[in-house]
């Protein structure tokens, strides 16, 4: 079991078409493990993993695994609301998957007001490219493109495998660095009636001794 | 010069009386510095005669001690309560600030400047043999005898020290005994940079900075201040400054320099006053210097463990790391116990654990499904002439009806089919439960947790701590809970999307698992009750605690399951209208 202490809460949603990979990335980066199959996502999963940014705080991330399918848009849009990241999630080798990825950055945009998330642009299946072409599988989104989209919409953009591992802690760990440094730099506050961030049981009061910290460093540098 | 070495010893022992000081005063006046001239050829000879007579002064001294200790509290009271301020005081500053010019001076003319400067030496050489013996600097004033001692010494090489006027070779030979702080007051001021201990260091930045002495200038001005106002007490020290001041040219020092002419006068003033008040003065300044001495060394450098190490007095600095790596380990210890109490806390915190098995959030996304549904509802309403309004709030009613928990009967609590396991039979009566729903829903992990929980109480040591029994249930209670609420939400969110509602069917259904589920909960709490009533254990009260507590966490677990229930009543509700 992992160590229960944590610092913050951070809640992250994971949106992008069904079948791209968003349940196999949340499953490798909690269990470790990769399943060739799995049944489609119901609604919405929960999976959640305790991290540590880089001054060492502990970050316990509630990751929130949307249902792809259309029929579950419906209820997925009631999910946004208490986010503070959202990755954006589509499969290289699957060209619309990266097409709808406005689609789903808008909708969750949307939903997300009056907050503004952290988003990351998330390439999933890596590891089907450069293999030879009996699966099927094919480099349809090149990562020029992909990272383009991203500089233009203010997004980080990595690409990584659920199979092989690569870059999964990355993507997580490069969104709750973000929204770690947005809360140092006061943007955002953990306030009631809102749960993308939460303060952790470790620390009850931790966000004000957080701010105070920030202040007192501040004031030094003036 | 021999006689004149006698003489001054007499003359310093007599000296610790008042009624003779003016008189030494003249006759120092007069002999001292005109024989200068002559001493600073005779060093040499005069250290041979002297090693020598060092001995029957100080038992000629030993008299004047009494005295000292006699008219010495009056002194230093005074001192203490500062009612006189201008000799004494101003006598310390001044004759350590003459340690400075003195340096550059002595170097053109080696004269009085050297005596005092001996004499410093001296009183930094007693004050570092009371550190080496006490190693306490506080405890220099409590150690009077020691202090006896050594000012004995002081008083010897005051004496002697005040009618030498090249005591350079003096110091040097007669102080073999007096320790290396002398020596490396000397040299350092020299140049015999060689001798220059850690110790001597620390000595000369004394010296030099320290004392609590007011600058030259500050001292200088005092000095013309009280000239001008003519203090009576300054009155002995005006003949000693002109005196200084005919003194220096003959020296060949600087002329216009009224600084250290004024510097000069104190050593002269020093020299002659040596009495009691010399003495009671030196003991002050001795135990001012002991202490600032330790200060300096320790300076950054408590108990002076990096200076002895450096100086190799030490066994090395072995201790000091093994204390480091002892405290170190302390503290990480008792970090790792806080850390530890907070996971224990954690560990039978049953909300907490709620939260972990993902409880909550199902809870919290089926409370936003619910949310959104009821305000849809409300939207259709809106748009409705009130007479259909009426309706729709009455189906609403119905519905919420069905939903209505049932009463408590104990009736239908048939034993399990023959040949079924407990877990499967819990299985069953869930599917039962919901085989109206018409959907899929996924009871494996709940049956799973079932099994997993009745193998635990099966297998488990029966010497158990009543502890971990409790552990156990409230996390199994809380695991078992999380699980039911996944289900309501799953079974909400497959509701939202089902394409064909039976609303009454599905209400049924509902309802019915919701009895299964509450069921189910109390059949835990009761198992592990079982258990801790099974363990034989003399502390009766805790297990009773710990059984009042389970039964309480069961009821805690029933709400949410019951609360779950009605955030779906919505989403029932809403296939109706």
């Amino acid at each position: 079991m992992v160590d229960p202490i944590f610092d913050y809460q951070f809640r992250l949603i994971l949106i992008g078409d069904s079948t791209v990979g968003k349940s196999s990335l949340l499953k490798y980066f909690t269990d470790g493990k990769f399943a060739e199959l799995s049944d489609p996502t119901v609604g919405v999963d929960f999976f959640a993993r305790i991290i540590e940014v880089q001054d060492g705080t502990r970050i316990k991330l509630q990751l929130w695994d949307t249902a792809g399918q259309e029929r579950f848009r419906s209820i997925t849009k009631s999910y946004y609301r208490n986010s503070v990241g959202a990755l954006l999630v589509y499969d290289v080798c699957n060209r619309s998957s990266f097409e709808h990825i406005p689609l789903w950055m808008m909708e969750a945009k949307r939903h997300i007001e009056p907050h503004r998330p952290v988003f990351a642009l998330v390439g999933c299946k890596i590891d089907l490219v450069g293999t030879d072409n009996k699966n099927g599988a094919r480099r349809e989104v090149t990562c020029e493109e992909a990272r383009m989209f991203a500089e233009e919409n203010g997004l980080h953009h990595v690409e990584t495998s659920a199979k092989t591992g690569l870059n999964v802690e990355e993507a997580f760990v490069l969104v709750a660095q973000e929204v770690y440094n947005r809360i140092q730099t006061g943007e955002y506050k953990v306030e009631d009636g809102w749960d993308g961030i939460k303060t952790g049981f470790n620390r009850p009061n931790g966000m004000d001794f957080n701010l105070l910290e920030a202040e007192t460093v501040q004031s030094t540098c003036c | 010069m021999p006689s004149s070495d006698s003489e001054d010893f007499e003359s310093a022992d007599e000296g610790q009386t008042h009624t003779e000081r003016k008189e030494r005063k003249k006759r120092l006046s007069s002999s001292n510095y005109s024989e200068n001239a002559l001493e600073s050829d005779s060093g040499p000879k005069e250290t041979s005669t002297l090693t020598g007579k060092v001995e029957k002064p100080k038992a000629k001294t030993t008299d004047g001690w009494d005295d000292f200790d006699i008219d010495n509290p009056e002194e230093s009271n005074t001192e203490v309560k500062s009612k006189e301020p201008s000799p004494k005081e101003e006598k310390q500053p001044k004759a350590k600030e003459e340690t400075q010019p003195k340096a550059k001076e002595n170097v053109k003319s080696q004269d009085t400047g050297w005596d005092d400067f001996d004499d410093w030496g001296q009183d930094d050489v007693i004050s570092k043999n009371e550190m080496e013996q006490t190693s306490k600097p506080v405890n220099q004033s409590s150690n009077q005898q020691q202090t006896d001692r050594d000012i004995k010494e002081v008083t010897d090489r005051l004496a002697s020290a005040s009618t030498k006027g090249n005591s350079w070779g003096w110091g040097w030979g007669v102080d073999s005994l007096l320790s290396t702080a002398t020596a490396g007051i000397t040299t350092a001021t020299a140049g015999f940079t060689t001798l220059t201990s850690q110790v001597s260091q620390g000595i000369s930045t004394v010296l030099e900075s320290g004392i609590g002495a007011p600058d030259p200038e500050e001292l200088a001005r005092k000095n013309n201040k009280e000239a001008d106002t003519s203090a009576p007490k300054v009155e002995d020290t005006k003949p000693d400054e002109v005196k200084a001041k005919e003194d220096q040219p003959n020296a060949g020092a600087n002329d216009g320099a009224f600084p250290f002419g004024s510097l000069l006068s104190g050593v002269t003033k020093f020299v002659e006053t040596t009495g009691t008040k010399v003495i009671a003065g030196g003991l002050d300044t001795l135990e001012t210097i002991g202490k600032k001495t330790m200060e300096v060394l320790q300076d950054g450098d408590p108990g002076l463990a990096k200076k002895r190490a450096m100086l190799g007095l030490d066994s090395g600095d072995k201790p000091v790391l093994s204390q480091i790596l002892r405290e170190a380990k302390a503290k990480a210890e008792e970090e790792d116990k806080v850390r530890e109490e907070k996971r224990e806390a954690k560990e039978v915190h049953y909300e907490n654990l709620f939260d972990d098995f993902e409880g909550l959030v199902h809870l919290e996304a089926l409370e936003m499904l619910s949310r959104q549904v009821t305000m849809r509802i409300e939207e259709r309403m809106r748009g409705l002439d009130p007479e259909k309004r009426q309706d729709i709030k009455e189906t609403l009613q119905q519905v919420a009806e069905l939903c209505e928990m049932p009463e408590e009967d104990d009736e239908d609590d048939e034993p399990p089919s023959e040949g079924m396991s407990k877990p499967d039979a819990f299985h069953e009566k869930l599917q039962t439960a919901t085989q109206d729903l018409g959907l899929k829903l996924v009871f494996q992990p709940l049956v799973k947790q079932y099994t997993d929980v009745l193998d635990w109480l099966d297998s488990s040591d029966p010497d158990i701590g009543e502890k971990a029994v409790y552990k156990r249930a409230v996390s199994s209670l809380a695991q078992c809970t999380a699980l039911a609420v996944l289900v309501y939400h799953k079974a909400a969110e497959m509701l939202l999307v089902k394409p064909r509602r039976s609303t009454a069917d599905e209400a049924d259904a509902l309802t019915q698992m919701t009895v299964v589920l509450t069921k189910h909960i109390s059949e835990l709490a009761t198992l592990f009750t079982e258990k801790l009533n099974s363990i034989s254990s003399e502390n009766k009260e805790q297990i009773n605690n710990h059984i009042t507590n389970i039964f309480l966490e069961a009821g805690n677990s029933s709400t949410y399951i019951q609360n779950a229930f009605q955030l779906a009543l919505p989403i029932l509700q809403i296939g109706a209208v």
